[in-house]
């Protein structure tokens, strides 16, 4: 069950990685997950304005929350990426909570919430996450272009459209526009 | 029961999943998402999109020694991890619903009068990225000024009800409005409503009686 660095292996496969971690504390099989992920977050807070330390440090951080917390992995709930991403999201929250409130422990206990309707099943999950990528890959270029900057980049979508040159209306106006088809395609707008 | 009848903005919910909120906002989402299946799936939805673009982007070369790094701080220095055990759900984990913020049940909030019918008692959620968390409180039959939010405003109905130049909203209903909009909620039924409020600037009212009011109220 080798992956190749830099190669998009089956997503099964990483969820099944994140099992073996959470299992096991199988350290092969972290080092995988490191290998094909670490560089992507690395990629993707660079491409969202941090200079290469700052995402290599950051990157870092979520990846040893990564291997911490494999155990609330649960793949019925989100695929291996998403989950990912939602850590790789979380780390840079953290990074600018800390810097604006150096005494604030990020890691603070808080009430879990309610456990709210989910699809449960694996085979739901995988189905509507191959339909969301599709809604993805069928939009036109420009509301691709806004959309993976809204998810890279952390500055007011100003700052985007400063940096796409566009006025922030037209940048606000794609991204509405692109969201909504994303829920219609899956059918829950 | 049903379910609540007015939702954030999709904008909104696309900016919760992707980090992109001031923490003021994101209890305010969190919040009503803890109590909405649609919401809720909506950002689940719009983060595997954020998982679709980690996929999808181009990978940079990590630093050479940055496993050994993570291995050691993460505590491993054997073959085996000894991962955390369960403790809360990693999706909500640092935009957390209401309930991490209050130091006490609604009941028990110590209100500061600000206006003939309208207390408030501020939230500190200031941690990431500015914005403020306030909770108001409008008594039965009280009819806050007409105003507009610099910056947008979400309200979420905790308790009672308010109407609008919008229409009702109950509990878990959400409004999500921006600079364009301006209303005057009453609050209506007879218990006061209780509303969780973010806001990332200060209201401005636009009559007479809520310049008055401002001073006061601090908003």
């Amino acid at each position: 069950m080798q992956t190749q660095r830099g190669n998009k292996p089956d997503i099964s496969v990483m969820e099944d990685l994140l099992l073996r971690i959470a299992e096991t504390g199988d350290r092969k099989a972290f080092s995988e997950i490191y290998a094909y992920f670490a560089p992507r977050i690395k990629g993707f807070l660079m491409r969202g304005g941090a200079t290469a330390e700052e995402a290599e440090d950051l990157a870092q951080d979520a990846m040893v929350k990564v291997l911490r917390k494999a155990k609330l992995f649960d793949p019925a709930k989100a695929s291996a990426s998403t989950w990912i991403f939602t850590i790789a999201r979380n780390a840079r929250i953290d990074a600018i909570r800390r810097a604006a409130k150096p005494a604030l422990d990020p890691d603070e206990p808080a009430l879990a919430p309610e456990e709210a309707p989910r699809a449960d099943h694996l085979c739901e999950l995988n189905e509507r996450n191959a339909r969301i990528k599709r809604a993805f890959n069928v939009l036109p270029p420009d509301q691709q272009e806004v959309m993976r900057l809204h998810f890279y980049e952390d500055e007011p979508h100003s700052a985007i459209a400063e940096r796409l040159g566009l006025p922030l209306g037209t940048v606000k106006s794609r991204l509405r526009l692109a969201f909504e088809k994303v829920r219609k395609e899956i059918g829950e707008l | 029961m049903s379910g609540p009848v007015h939702h954030p903005r999709v904008e909104t919910l696309a900016d919760f999943a992707a980090g992109r909120l001031d923490e003021a906002r994101s209890v305010v989402i969190a919040t009503h998402a803890s109590q909405c299946g649609q919401c809720s799936q909506a950002i689940a939805d719009f983060e595997a999109l954020g998982g679709h673009m980690l996929e999808t982007v181009e990978p940079v070369e990590m630093a050479a020694d940055a496993l050994e790094t993570i291995l050691v701080k993460a505590g491993v220095d054997a073959n085996i991890i000894l991962p955390e055990a369960p403790t809360q759900d990693i999706r909500l984990e640092k935009r957390l619903p209401l309930s991490a913020y209050m130091k006490r049940e609604i009941d028990d909030v110590k209100w500061r009068p600000v206006a003939p019918g309208l207390a408030q008692s501020v939230i500190d959620a200031q941690g990431y990225r500015n914005g403020v968390l306030r909770l108001l409180k409008i008594e039965p039959g009280t009819k806050m000024p007409l105003h507009t939010h610099k910056g947008g405003e979400l309200t979420l109905i905790l308790r009672g009800a308010y109407e609008d130049e919008v229409g009702r909203f109950g509990v878990g209903d959400l409004a999500d409005l921006d600079s364009e909009h301006t209303h005057s909620p009453k609050a209506v039924g007879d218990e006061p409503c209780i509303c969780l409020i973010a806001t990332g600037a200060p209201l401005s009212f636009k009559t007479l009686a809520g310049r008055i009011a401002q001073p006061f109220i601090g908003l």
